[in-house]
């Protein structure tokens, strides 16, 4: 069994530092993922659409990252954690001069076997916020780590 | 770019209707460019040397880039339908190294006529057809 | 009256599977023609989801929706048949190192059946654990075809069963709702509960069937130049 301390589960380490979302982040990543849609792209186009302008794919919520404290406090096994995949419900759009904080719990620890070895799961629950302390995104992030 | 059929509307929405597949050759510089425009400055996803000092065969694409494509073939499947992509989750199978010809693609697995919404399986393959990504999203189309 | 099963899959109960049963009966009653299956058995990892009634969904669908587990020994996983209270207070499913001799042997004298699966799969399958450690006594059936198998796994599996003259199974390992069914199981007798497929895993005539589709070539992409992803 993993051998971890259970009140570690569910306590929020830090919130984040406001992150100022700009239009060129969102055109960075647009390009890096050949993306051409005007919802995303075109701010003329934008405009007349459904979100009244530009808004930032959707999986650009995954890229906003924790903090150093929160790295520090979560729990560690074997060698260093590999991403393993991620749950995630897009609740709002992000949109240019959105400034996002990111706060983070370790929600569930687990053990299994696999191809290479018995691997040891955090799962790290990271909740998106807007400036106006709307929630934009939940994320469940899969950690894991070869023991 | 994209060659995805969209759809256009929830009645027409079928289960077992494919999405794609959508081959892409993934270029060690497009890696490169998703890495940087997120901030990823690990090794692994720049330069191959870096990546095999880490112990892997070579440089390997973001995980998070993995669901970015993904997420786009939802979202090129939604078009201009007002639709929206509600949840995505991913699972990562197999590292996938740049370099190579990745082929994106989905299904329709369920719809929930009340809610106008479904279902859909996705995956990422290699040449050889096997899923190195595979994930599920949910689409909720306008009331 | 044969019956075909898929022996090995997984639905939204196991950590890492989103599919829920209804959209796999769903599914394969919409695809009877390429998946003509008279039912799935729901192989959830490291726990016995007892609770579940899925009565009304096969009610609902005519597909026959039975329930083991997936467990994870010091030579792999097992799959096991036929859980009752007495299996589940002898060994704790969430143990990742449950012992594969006494589960095999004690599953059986319970009642049920553990059948290792995906033999060929590195470190969670018998072949590499034999290559080390003696051989696993009493097994009277593992997995040929698994659905989830990378190049190579399912024909060591095969080779395997080849020399220790085991029965052979076949299941998808569907964590995927669009990849239930593909591989399955034929029994030569009619199988209508859990018991009646302990009963047939252990002494009936079956075979490892696969529907999964021929792959469709898919063309290859032109490398793009890193320039032209610009507006």
């Amino acid at each position: 069994m993993v051998d971890y301390d259970p009140t570690l589960i569910g306590k929020v380490f830090e919130i984040t530092e406001p992150v100022l979302v700009t239009p060129e982040m969102i055109r960075e990543f647009c390009e890096a993922l050949g993306e051409t849609n005007p919802l995303y792209t075109d701010a003329e186009a934008a405009k007349n659409g459904p979100y009244g302008g530009i808004i930032a794919p959707p999986s650009f919520a995954v890229t906003f990252r924790n903090g150093r404290h929160f790295f520090q406090n979560i729990p560690r096994f074997g060698r260093a954690g590999f991403d393993a995949g991620k749950d995630v419900e897009f609740v709002a759009p992000l949109r240019p001069g959105d400034k996002v904080t990111l706060n983070s719990s370790v929600k569930e620890i687990y053990e299994k076997t696999g191809r290479s070895g018995t691997m040891v799961f955090v799962v790290v629950r990271s909740t998106l916020k807007n400036q106006r302390g709307e929630v934009v995104a939940h994320i469940d992030h899969r950690f894991m780590h070869r023991t | 770019m994209s060659d995805i059929v969209a759809i256009d509307r929830f009645e027409n929405v079928q289960i077992g209707a494919a999405i794609g597949p959508e081959p892409m050759f993934l270029s060690k510089e497009q890696s490169r460019r998703y890495a940087r425009a997120c901030g990823l400055d690990a090794p692994r996803f720049t330069d191959d040397e870096g990546a095999r000092k880490e112990g892997l065969p070579g440089m390997i694409i973001p995980g998070n880039m993995s669901l970015g494509l993904l997420t786009k073939l939802v979202t090129d499947w939604i078009g201009q339908s007002g639709a929206r992509i509600v949840r995505i989750g991913t699972t990562y199978r197999v590292l996938v190294q740049p370099d190579h010809t990745i082929s994106l693609q989905g299904f329709v697995t369920h719809t929930y006529p009340e809610e106008r919404a479904c279902e859909i399986d996705l995956w990422i393959e290699n040449e050889d057809g096997e899923r190195m990504v595979t994930g599920t999203a949910t689409v909720q189309f306008p009331k | 009256m044969p019956t075909i099963l898929d022996l090995h899959s997984h639905s939204e109960a196991s950590e890492d599977s989103r599919a829920p049963v209804e959209a796999y009966l769903n599914w394969i009653k919409l695809r009877r023609q390429q998946l003509p299956l008279d039912g799935i058995v729901l192989t959830e990892h490291r726990q016995w989801n007892g609770g579940a009634d899925y009565r009304a969904l096969e009610d609902k669908y005519g597909i026959m929706v039975l329930k083991a587990a997936e467990v994870e020994t010091d030579y792999g996983h097992v799959l096991v048949f036929g859980v009752n209270d007495d299996i589940t207070a002898r060994f704790d499913f969430a143990n990742v190192r449950l012992p594969a001799q006494e589960l095999i042997d004690e599953v059986a004298r319970m009642g049920g059946l553990a059948v290792p699966c995906h033999p060929g799969r590195p470190n969670v399958g018998l072949v590499e654990h034999y290559e080390r450690k003696p051989a696993l006594e009493n097994v009277v059936a593992v997995e040929r075809l698994n659905g989830g198998s990378r190049k190579g796994e399912n024909e060591r599996s095969a080779e395997l069963i080849a020399r220790f003259g085991y029965k052979a199974t076949g299941g998808s390992d569907s964590h995927l709702v669009s990849l239930i069914g593909l591989c399955a199981t034929r029994f030569e007798a009619a199988i209508r509960s859990i018991d009646d497929l302990v009963r047939e895993l252990k002494g009936g005539h079956y075979e490892p069937v696969d529907f999964r589709p021929r792959r469709p070539e898919v063309r290859r992409a032109e490398p793009v130049e890193a320039s032209s992803h610009r507006g």
